[in-house]
């Protein structure tokens, strides 16, 4: 009981470390408007994402009743953009936590218990993992799974699992001799309380920085996958694929491919720069 | 897990590749533009098989044309005209054709062109692991008459064979250096054609030399032809502008206006002798009944289809026979109105009035996906729900072969006889017939085609057999592409053939 003000101190310290930085500031609101805009995406656009093609308006130019132009069915690519930030919300949160929920109780037990398992399965594979760029692994995963959104956040997700094994086990190693957690096991807590009461906890500003960071990756590699023609199905309108079919009009009408190139540029800069924020503020070294 | 290894493989490399390609623009180009007496040709793909007998792409054959001569050609008009064949007679009964062969030819190894070497051919073209059996089937026997004359008799008259000898079963290649080299002879080619094979970069260029014994007398007239694989028509353009290329075998079709005059790049833009459009698999339960597809049939917007998703370079139709084939029949080609009330009648007819919903498989190139996206949009009138899966081209063929589909996006090059733009996709036993569509007064009226040898009874039959194909709806075809080249203006003497190939022989850079 006594520990309650004290925590939300905290908070508010990270709060006002946060804000002091105003670099952190825009990475939080361009996050914010990605989910805004997935959130109330037809609330913003007259038009249907797939289906309003208009024949007659085939590649059209930026401005009347297409603000940012048409794509080459006739669609609005404003709309087509909107309605792709529900994709890109997708592709930053879903691998980001199939890597989370399967990355951290695995790095947790092996950082825990450490022996055997830990030194000669766990590490070896992340090793292996780890031994490919993620957007190669990504690709190489989405081939044999077969395409597909689903298919594809699972791919990325796969690929992130490395890094999130490597952060919570080398955070474990170095809290869990600490006295806390002597004393916690001192009054016979079971492991598996102290792992997740005591110890994930202090892991959490880390991963929080890493998932951050991930995010930004994650988007890219989604646009990359679907770029390529491993992810969204066609009619989708994920920003990556908008920029594959962009690519054949790059000499004619370049302005397909600048709308959906600058929206991937902004939001992944959004969580960059978010993640660099939360990580000044979590840094105890680093002073306001 | 990792038995789409290949795939997997596949895919990463060209990412990998592509990466590299990336990472390496921008260091200003090598050579201004290829050598004067050398012309380059891009391609959109790499042949797989430099040997006839085993070729099964079209752009193989568009390396042929240079290495192998055929025992008959076509001209201009799709003319059957003499090549290594001076002249041939056809017994009353259609099924002797008797062939005199030009005099002197040799291959490029050296060895004498004869008739015994066009009954090797034949024969080496009819066994089991031969993939133009089929287009030779009709062959019962080759007999040498004579070293200059050559006859094939047939079990029964078959109208198709001299145009089938036109391309790869018509080609001829070396008896001894099949001999020498069996199973590799498709890395070393030899034939008798104007150009013989130097070397090979796979996924990358095929270089061929002139052959200077060539039977045709001053030519060909140039020294060195260069084929450059380039898949995307983008990339091909770009390397047209620069002059890395003198020629490209497929142009952007969203460009084609652009360059309509142009003062460097000339355009050749012929309809060609295909079709595209819409494999249903008649085993499943969604399509079975024929006023389904019938229905699905009548709301395709085929007009919108060719102006959007080919900018207008095509040419939008019903019928599997393009205006370039002598057995074309206007009526059944006219794309009909957009009937949404009779299609929802058809459908409320054949108790899908709430509609339905099933999946198309599209291989990736961008014109099959837009194409998919339109036809969704336009099946959405009728209730209908449709998905779209993309697939590359390998596993979507490899899936219609095995029936692994409800509904496939998929064309054909086509042939200069109607019988090669209908046989193998409708008749039952079809090498084509993915849609399993079996019907025996088709198979009849095909047999019929085949065996007639006069022009005008073969096009009734075959105005018949359209008529009866939009009756019953087991392929939706939608429109016929166009073969669209790109040129330099400083290449002289091309001329198109309606089988969309590229002949290089008059051909000639200033």
């Amino acid at each position: 009981m006594v520990e309650f003000p004290e925590r939300r101190s905290m908070l508010s310290i990270f709060i006002r470390r946060y804000c002091s930085n105003r670099q952190a500031i825009l990475g939080a609101v361009i996050v914010g408007l990605l989910l805004l805009a997935a959130l109330c995406a037809p609330l913003l656009t007259q038009y249907d994402p797939v289906y309003d093609q208009d024949y007659s308006a085939v590649l059209a130019s930026p401005g009347g009743t297409h603000i940012f132009g048409t794509d080459d069915l006739g669609r609005d690519t404003f709309t087509r953009l909107v309605y792709g930030s529900r994709l890109t919300a997708a592709a930053a949160i879903l691998p980001v936590a199939f890597a989370f929920c399967v990355g951290v109780p695995i790095g947790l037990y092996s950082g825990y218990k450490g022996g055997f398992i830990d030194q000669w399965i766990i590490t070896r594979i992340v090793d292996a993992l780890q031994a490919f760029p993620s957007m190669v692994l990504a690709l190489a995963l989405a081939a044999m799974l077969g395409g597909g959104f689903m298919n594809a956040m699972l791919a990325i997700g796969i690929g992130f699992l490395p890094a999130f094994i490597r952060i919570t086990r080398a955070q474990v190693i170095q809290i869990k001799n600490l006295e806390y957690v002597q004393a916690a096991r001192s009054i016979g807590c079971s492991d598996l309380r102290i792992a997740v009461v005591h110890i994930l906890p202090n892991v959490m500003p880390t991963l929080l920085v890493q998932i951050t960071l991930a995010m930004a990756s994650a988007i890219i590699s989604e646009a990359g996958l679907s770029y390529i023609g491993l992810g969204a199905s066609p009619e989708q309108p994920s920003w990556g694929s908008m920029l594959r079919t962009a690519q054949s009009y790059l000499g004619t009408q370049p302005w397909v491919a600048f709308f959906p190139g600058l929206s991937i540029s902004i939001v992944v800069l959004g969580f960059n720069l978010m993640g660099d924020g939360l990580r000044r503020a979590l840094d105890p070294k680093i002073k306001d | 897990m990792f038995k789409n290894w290949k795939k997997t493989v596949s895919i990463i490399l060209p990412g990998i590749l592509l990466m590299g390609m990336l990472s390496g623009c921008g260091k200003g180009s090598q050579k201004s533009s290829s050598a004067k007496n050398s012309i380059t040709i891009s391609l959109h793909q790499d042949p797989p098989k430099l040997d006839p007998m085993l070729s099964s792409a079209f752009v193989d054959r568009i390396v042929f044309q240079n290495l192998y001569d055929k025992l008959v050609d076509l001209d201009s008009k799709g003319n059957i005209i003499p090549m290594l064949a001076e002249k041939w007679e056809i017994s009353p009964d259609g099924k002797t054709y008797t062939f005199h062969l030009k005099k002197g030819v040799k291959f490029h190894d050296g060895t004498e062109f004869n008739a015994e070497a066009v009954k090797f051919n034949l024969d080496r073209d009819r066994q089991k692991n031969s993939n133009r059996k089929g287009e030779l089937s009709a062959v019962a026997e080759v007999k040498v008459v004579d070293p200059l004359t050559v006859q094939i008799v047939l079990s029964r008259p078959y109208a198709p064979l001299l145009s089938q000898l036109t391309d790869r079963a018509g080609m001829m290649v070396s008896p001894a250096a099949v001999k020498k080299d069996g199973d590799k002879f498709q890395n070393n080619p030899v034939g008798t054609g104007p150009y013989k094979f130097q070397e090979r970069k796979k996924g990358n260029q095929l270089v061929l030399v002139k052959n200077p014994d060539y039977w045709k007398k001053g030519y060909p007239k140039t020294e060195k032809l260069i084929f450059k694989i380039m898949t995307d028509s983008n990339v091909a353009l770009v390397n047209l502008k620069s002059g890395q290329v003198d020629m490209t075998n497929r142009f952007p079709l969203n460009e084609v206006s652009k360059y309509a005059s142009d003062s460097k790049i000339g355009i050749v833009n012929q309809p060609g002798p295909g079709f595209k459009g819409i494999i249903f698999n008649l085993k499943d339960p969604a399509f079975q009944d024929k006023r389904v597809r019938q229905a699905i049939n009548k709301v395709i917007d085929r007009e919108a289809i060719v102006k959007v998703a080919l900018f207008g370079v095509g040419t939008p139709g019903r019928s599997a026979l393009s205006p370039t084939s002598w057995a074309y029949d206007a009526e059944s080609d006219k794309p009909q109105a957009v009937d949404v009330e009779g299609a929802q009648k058809l459908l409320a007819a054949a108790g899908k009035e709430n509609g339905f919903s099933f999946t198309i498989l599209t291989d990736s190139d961008p014109v099959s996906q837009q194409a998919c996206q339109l036809i969704q949009k336009q099946l959405k009138a009728i209730n209908i729900d449709m998905k779209i899966q993309k697939q590359d081209f390998g596993t979507l063929l490899d899936r219609t072969q095995k029936g692994d589909f409800q509904m496939a996006y998929m064309g054909w090059s086509g042939r200069t006889d109607p019988d090669g733009n209908f046989y193998s996709w409708v008749y039952s036993e079809g090498t084509d017939n993915f849609m399993k569509y079996s019907d025996p007064e088709m198979d009849q009226l095909l047999e019929e085609g085949r065996s007639l040898t006069d022009q005008g009874a073969r096009k009734e039959v075959y105005k018949k057999v359209m008529q009866k194909l939009n009756e019953d709806v087991p392929y939706i075809y939608l429109y016929h592409e166009n073969n669209v080249f790109g040129l330099s203006k400083a290449v002289k003497g091309f001329t198109p053939v309606p089988d969309g190939m590229i002949r290089t022989l008059d051909m000639t850079k200033e």
